[in-house]
């Protein structure tokens, strides 16, 4: 995956809405390089664009302007079914909701990029019981969502995030809809993720769970205003088991 | 197949939802398919009893109803000269019968005896002995064959009666065959009357004068069969000095199959309106379902889009999902349909008719596929292809 650029590299990177002949500007001229392995968190209040910004690193949207280089591809004008080829190979989501599909079992949710990536069925059970092991959900492999708790549920979608070696793991508030408890074990394979290479981009408003990634960028009416580094020396020693 | 496994799970989710949505497929398919046995066992059943006739001859009378009837009458004599004057027309015999009290032994029963030639008037199988042959008429023998019927009132006991002699009235006939058991039904016709003998003894024994009831025309060619039946008419009124108001019935095994086959082809349109109708309801269903499947899943589209699913992909699934829709429902019909016209044609059909038809499972399994395909692709394109459609962001908005 450290092909020696950057994970992700947007340039001047803007976004404009058009509502009839009202042309809306949300995003204002981004720019923002994520190195390969760097845990970042996007922090900003509704209305900042931080949405937006989500939905362009992770393919789901196009800027007005500005180039946006993924994993060493510039993905800046790529269509629909090349944008979907790009997040098949290079990204993974993870979401509030889990969106997990209803009545399938973990390891059948966990293969289905793999499915749509055409890959046997043979090797996208193997791959999913390696990625339900990394998660620690080995032994759920065959329960429905509706027999998971919310924090196994969100593992499970960590997993099927994982399960394509993606380039960047994006993560859109992924404890949002967990207990505080719960949260901390999320918050903890995020850690660990982080430690063994995995680069993560997350979304969070919670000050606290923002605190735990490396690098905090902060988007203000379209525009970063921070890019912070916290001390992470108090955090990690508590984080490591 | 990942596709068909997602979408079974879909539609199984759902039972009386998708139960609700394929029953006018089920309603419809399965009556198409009924009437489809239906049809397919009276048709069969009719072509079977026309089989005995044979198709290349007719026979020609004049219309008993109109004022000349006398005067139209045939007359033995004509029969020799519209041979050799009309083309196509190979012979001629004469038709006609009596009821007469027959007995063998002690056994007695009043029966009609008609006149036939060779090859007879219906093809129908022997179950002993032969049919009357060349030599039986050339010398006027006085030789019979008997239907089924006389052969058991007059030969109870059973065996092999050929070589034994029956009378009739005061004249003695030599059995030489005996014409198979017919099939039991109401519908069943008996077209050669209960005993034959060759028309030359008939002749010679009942017809005094040289006046006629009918004829029997054999062609060489059956196909120009309408043309010379109004050429063998033509000629008559020459003969008898007659005006074209005088008319002449005729009747063939042709006539008698056109009649059938356009009953058929009304049934079909019938069953062809019923089909397009039920179709389209039932499409319509499936595509309202479809369309609102779509909606309620909506967060799911999104989020298989976003981890990487294409337009196609999506919109295979859901055409599956409609394929399957339609096939269950389809394929259930069919074996309802295929039900329901089996117990009719068994438990009615073949009582009536004796004739059992084996079940149209190829024809069936093709219009059912045919009903199916229609449906998924007139009503499942639209909302596999809304599905794909659907843009990723706000799909995963959706709640």
């Amino acid at each position: 995956m450290n092909n020696g650029t950057s994970a992700i590299a947007l340039r001047e990177i803007k976004k404009t809405y058009k509502t009839g002949t009202l042309e809306v500007p949300v995003l204002h001229g981004i720019d923002l390089t994520v190195g390969h392995g760097e845990y970042v968190a996007i922090m900003g209040p509704s209305g900042s664009g931080k949405s937006t910004l989500m939905n362009i690193i992770g393919c789901l949207d196009r800027a007005t302007s500005g180039t946006y280089v993924l994993d060493g591809e510039d993905v800046s004008h790529l269509n629909d079914n090349a944008l979907a080829e790009i997040r098949l190979r290079k990204l993974g989501f993870v979401f509030q909701g889990f969106n997990l599909l209803a009545r399938t079992d973990a390891i059948k949710n966990v293969s289905l990029p793999l499915f749509y990536a055409g890959v046997s069925g043979a090797e996208r059970r193997r791959r999913a019981m390696a990625v339900l092991a990394e998660v620690g959900l080995t032994e759920r492999a065959h329960h429905k969502p509706n027999e998971l708790s919310g924090g196994q549920q969100q593992r499970v979608a960590i997993a099927r995030a994982l399960i394509n070696d993606p380039a960047v793991l994006l993560a859109d508030e992924p404890t949002g809809n967990l207990d505080t408890k719960t949260s901390a074990d999320i918050m903890a394979l995020f850690d660990k993720l982080h430690g063994s290479g995995r680069t993560i981009i997350m979304v969070t408003h919670d000050e606290n769970v923002a605190r735990r990634a490396r690098r905090i960028i902060r988007i203000l009416d379209g525009l970063i205003v921070a890019d912070e580094t916290p001390d992470a020396t108090e955090t990690t020693t508590t984080l490591r088991d | 197949m990942i596709y068909f496994e997602e979408a079974f799970r879909v539609l199984l989710a759902n039972p009386v939802r998708t139960f609700l949505t394929i029953i006018g497929l089920i309603i419809g398919v399965g009556a198409v398919i009924s009437i489809e046995v239906l049809g397919h066992s009276m048709a069969g059943s009719i072509n079977e009893t026309l089989g005995a006739l044979a198709d290349n001859s007719f026979i020609i009378f004049p219309v008993q109803t109109q004022k000349d009837f006398q005067k139209a009458s045939l007359r033995l004599t004509d029969l020799d000269e519209i041979t050799s004057s009309v083309p196509n027309v190979s012979s001629a015999t004469v038709i006609g019968g009596v009821q007469e009290l027959f007995r063998y032994e002690h056994n007695v029963g009043r029966f009609f005896m008609s006149a036939d030639s060779n090859p007879p008037f219906a093809n129908e199988p022997i179950k002993y002995g032969r049919t009357i042959d060349d030599d039986d008429i050339a010398q006027a023998l006085d030789v019979v064959v008997i239907s089924w019927k006389a052969y058991q009132r007059l030969f109870p006991d059973g065996g092999d009666p050929t070589g034994k002699s029956i009378y009739g009235g005061s004249r003695r006939y030599l059995v030489i065959g005996v014409r198979a058991q017919p099939r039991q039904g109401a519908l069943n016709v008996n077209f050669g009357g209960d005993l034959s003998i060759p028309y030359t003894t008939y002749l010679r024994e009942f017809v005094h004068g040289n006046r006629i009831f009918a004829a029997r025309f054999t062609v060489n060619d059956p196909s120009s069969m309408t043309e010379t039946e109004a050429a063998v008419i033509k000629r008559i009124r020459e003969l008898r000095q007659v005006g074209s108001d005088v008319r002449y019935q005729t009747f063939d095994k042709a006539q008698f199959t056109q009649g059938v086959n356009s009953i058929f082809s009304a049934v079909t349109i019938v069953v062809g309106l019923i089909g397009a109708v039920s179709l389209l309801v039932a499409g319509i269903g499936v595509m309202n379902i479809m369309l609102v499947s779509i909606t309620e899943r909506t967060k799911e589209i999104g989020t298989r889009k976003a981890i990487g699913a294409r337009r196609g992909q999506i919109l295979t699934q859901f055409f599956i999902e409609s394929a399957l829709l339609s096939s269950i429902g389809c394929f259930t019909g069919m074996a309802i349909g295929l039900g329901i016209g089996g117990f009719v044609n068994s438990f009615f059909i073949v009582k009536l008719t004796g004739y059992t038809a084996s079940l149209p499972y190829l024809q069936s399994f093709l219009i059912t596929a045919i009903f199916a395909a229609i449906v998924t692709l007139a009503f499942g394109t639209y909302p596999a292809f809304r599905a794909a459609g659907l843009d990723p962001i706000e799909a995963l908005r959706y709640e």
